[in-house]
């Protein structure tokens, strides 16, 4: 029995970057959708829509996404147990990490999300909305022709950081022992007894996907911003 | 409309059903971060003593198992919410534990023994140990550490690793662990070069207890039978020995 070389390692531990990059992605979507959702609630104009997101926003914000995650998996499984001893339905269901991963980061950037909806949404000029009744515009046309791009635009650069916030966070799901590429690479670590190697690794491909995105983000910003020049 | 309802339920049902039949296989959680016990091969599999004596016990009792990887701390919490039957993982055989879980009889018995620079002179009889930084992880290292030497300093690490960076980093004098994972994690390494065993390897049952056990459920009573039968079995056929021998040039059985 001998120590293991650090360059076998390298394919399992790179194979973790499609693990982490499909738990942003998904997260992002959940986060956008539930962003969405609760800007719309709080600019709402009936006040339960607007407590209920004040409540999402509120209690959300205040916990730790460890603390979030552990209990969904932990606390979710129990529930989801009690559920199938009481119905007969399954004897074990079991709750994946990657789902619980994507709810839990998805509900908690949800939040953020919110606030950048609806700071976007309320930096647009009255006027906009008030020129576009005036063409005739009403309702759903009002709002995908002038409202939406308007929003979109607003929001982009809180966005951008949201995406970029919510991406380190995805480091996270290995606790629960998600094989994105921090736990491979701690596994890795440990087999090999070279810690140092991976983390490193783990930090330029972190450094590599922010960038990427980064990038990615700034021509998608440039082009919603064309609408304005003309 | 309660037809429906009823076809829907049923339906789900059946769907539901290939799901029940899996649960007869059994599924053991490993921290796959502790070699040579459970590790990750190159390849991602899980391998290791353990894993081998898992397939072996398994084959004894005709039953399918696969085994997850698992955080340490989410070792008890995940077995009793039923996301494994079992941990199979080095734990220790404690009466802490066992007021939550249950185990099968030990299937190896280890030592804990310190680890210090070669230069390094550690007084035993001394309750502070001479003022020296010592390292240790929870458990029964951490537990005999207080009791016999309630004066020394001592730093808790959560993991094996970080403690042997901080000894390499000189911010540690020296490390008191389990023997065998300091005889692979630092002594055979490039790093371990210069430490050596300070004093002898002490096994005292009251932090030590039993030895290390399989947990299990305590209403999985016929699962822990058929584990303890299978255990006799591979110690009585020399199937333990073959592979306590792949693994490790001393017994550690502790029988």
């Amino acid at each position: 029995m001998t120590v293991a070389d650090t360059a076998d390692y390298l394919p399992f531990v790179l194979r973790g970057i499609y693990v982490t990059i499909a738990l942003s992605v998904c997260s992002l979507l959940v986060a956008t959708a539930l962003g969405l959702l609760g800007a719309w609630a709080k600019l709402s104009k009936f006040s339960a829509a607007r407590g209920m997101a004040e409540t999402y926003t509120t209690l959300v914000r205040g916990v730790p996404d460890l603390v979030l995650m552990l209990l969904l998996y932990y606390g979710g499984q129990a529930i989801v147990n009690r559920i199938g001893d009481a119905t007969g339905l399954w004897e074990r269901a079991e709750l994946d990490p990657f789902t619980v991963a994507v709810a839990a980061i998805g509900v908690i950037f949800g939040s953020y999300m919110t606030e950048t909806f609806r700071g976007a949404y309320l930096s647009i000029p009255r006027g906009q909305s008030e020129g576009g009744k005036a063409l005739g515009l009403s309702g759903w046309l009002l709002f995908r022709l002038v409202l939406w791009p308007q929003l979109m635009r607003n929001a982009m650069p809180s966005f951008t950081n949201n995406w970029l916030s919510l991406m380190k966070t995805t480091a996270l799901a290995s606790v629960m022992g998600l094989e994105n590429i921090v736990n491979k690479a701690t596994a890795a670590g440990r087999a090999t007894h070279q810690p140092f190697t991976f983390i490193a690794i783990v930090l330029i491909i972190y450094l590599c996907l922010t960038v990427a995105s980064d990038v990615g983000l700034r021509v998608l910003a440039r082009r919603l911003r064309v609408a304005e020049t003309i | 409309m309660r037809n429906t309802l009823l076809g829907l339920a049923g339906a789900i049902g059946i769907a539901l059903m290939p799901m029940m039949a899996v649960a007869q296989d059994i599924t053991f959680a490993t921290e796959a971060a502790y070699p040579p016990f459970n590790f990750r091969a190159a390849d991602g599999s899980i391998a290791g003593f353990e894993i081998d004596l898992g397939n072996a016990l398994c084959k004894k009792m005709n039953r399918n198992c696969t085994f997850v990887a698992q955080n340490w701390d989410g070792m008890i919490p995940g077995l009793l919410v039923k996301k494994f039957d079992g941990i199979f993982a080095s734990m220790t055989i404690t009466e802490e534990r066992k007021k939550q879980i249950d185990f099968t009889d030990p299937y190896y018995q280890t030592a804990a023994v310190f680890v210090a620079a070669e230069a390094t002179k550690i007084d035993f009889a001394d309750k502070a140990l001479g003022g020296l930084k010592i390292g240790t992880i929870p458990g029964v290292a951490q537990c005999y550490l207080e009791k016999a030497y309630p004066n020394a300093s001592v730093q808790v690490y959560q993991n094996a690793e970080d403690m042997f960076l901080d000894i390499g980093a000189g911010r540690l004098d020296a490390v008191f662990s389990d023997r065998i994972q300091l005889d692979f994690g630092l002594l055979k390494t490039e790093r371990g070069k210069g430490f050596a065993f300070q004093g002898d390897p002490v096994n005292e049952p009251g932090c030590f207890g039993e030895g290390i056990g399989i947990g299990l459920r305590k209403q999985d009573t016929e699962l822990r039978e058929a584990l303890n039968k299978a255990i006799k079995a591979v110690h009585d056929d020399g199937t333990y020995k073959a592979i306590n021998d792949k693994y490790f040039s001393y017994d550690i059985s502790g029988k």
